[in-house]
């Protein structure tokens, strides 16, 4: 189809979807002032239920915890998937040769960017394992704490370069990382049942009010999400960035 | 006033999808995939609204002041995570096109043509 064909088609299509998106927007309750009824159940039980004063974090990892493990599976899933496809022989040796985008060389570190990716990269990751840790209290949890050590790990290359990147942050360790996580996650859920409870039920002691391992089951398997995150992103960037480096004779393209 | 973030989810949603119809560049399309998705986490947010409400945090207010809701949160944390790992897909499958067959237009790669 060409693309003149194919822009007829899409506007005879969105004449014909537009007046019911209209409609629907016309018909929609008005903004902040209808009632949440599942939000307000979550908002009164959960504080007093599991002794968590996050809500979010309470429905994530307990009130639908195995909605968060097919989640969970679905991460590791597109990241297997992403690293298949990257996967080759290329730029797993280091060495000293420069990294080369196309036919274009990288040009060295200014001391700038250095000396400013020194500073943050260590207090960023410090701040996603806080993120990670403090998921029953403050705003964060497994998954955002993990981006954020994600992005520590990308100012680690960016100050350090490829090579001193590659044998500070170890590829099994990322593995081990993404794929522990995930098993702790699906092994928590496990442990309640050895108890004879449901799977993923809250059988851990539940902690005081506004301590970091209040929750019970929560910290448990919010920090399996956490290293799993961290381990995903990680794995991501190892593999986009052997993209980046120029292949060495006898390597696959 | 009460329909604009009704109207601004669809209009993401439409202006995704008018990129994606339009494209030139899968990576250009990814992109668009993801604007397309930004208007699903409009939607989710304020369908959770609710005026005079505080976050459903109660770290630093107590239990049982008004808070907006928290189930739509979660599920827009999910609606995230979910998008940023099929992004990561779409762009690893771009890169592999682009070595096999030189380009990423979408007109240059239909099937057939070799």
């Amino acid at each position: 189809m060409s693309r003149r064909a194919r822009g007829i088609l899409a506007a005879i299509a969105a004449l014909a979807l537009a007046p019911g998106a209209l409609a629907v927007v016309r018909a929609m309750p008005p903004l902040g002032d209808h009632p949440l009824p599942y939000g307000d159940a979550v908002n009164r039980v959960a504080p007093a239920e599991r002794a968590v004063s996050n809500m979010v974090t309470a429905v994530n990892f307990d009130l639908r915890g195995f909605d968060t493990l097919g989640e969970e599976v679905m991460l590791l899933a597109a990241v297997v998937g992403a690293v298949v496809v990257l996967r080759g022989a290329r730029g797993e040796g280091v060495g000293d040769r420069p990294a080369r985008c196309g036919s274009r060389p990288i040009p060295p570190r200014s001391d700038a960017v250095v000396l400013l990716c020194r500073m943050t990269a260590p207090l960023t990751l410090i701040y996603g394992l806080y993120v990670v840790l403090h998921a029953a209290l403050t705003p964060g949890g497994g998954f955002q704490g993990g981006a954020i050590i994600g992005s520590g790990l990308v100012l680690v290359w960016l100050g350090e370069g490829y090579n001193a990147w590659r044998r500070m942050v170890p590829g099994v360790v990322l593995h081990a990382l993404e794929g522990g996580g995930a098993g702790l996650y699906a092994l928590a859920g496990f442990g309640a049942m050895l108890t004879g409870a449901a799977y993923l039920a809250n059988m851990l002691p539940l902690g005081d009010w506004g301590s970091i391992l209040s929750g019970g089951m929560i910290p448990v398997v919010n920090f399996g999400v956490g290293l799993a995150v961290s381990g995903a992103f990680g794995m991501l960037f190892l593999e986009f960035l052997e993209e980046t480096r120029e292949p060495e004779k006898g390597e696959e393209q | 006033m009460s329909a604009l973030p009704w109207s601004v989810a669809l209009w993401l949603f439409a202006i995704g999808f008018y990129g994606m119809i339009t494209s030139r560049h899968y990576v250009h399309l990814i992109g668009c995939l993801s604007v397309m998705q930004s208007g699903t986490y409009v939607l989710l947010l304020s369908a959770g609204f609710r005026w005079g409400a505080g976050p459903p945090v109660f770290a630093d207010h107590p239990p049982g002041t008004p808070a907006v809701d928290p189930v739509v949160q979660a599920l827009v944390l999910t609606d995230i995570v979910v998008g940023a790992a099929v992004t990561a897909l779409l762009l690893a499958l771009a890169l592999q096109l682009h070595k096999r067959r030189g380009t990423l237009d979408p007109e240059e790669l239909r099937p057939m043509r070799r």
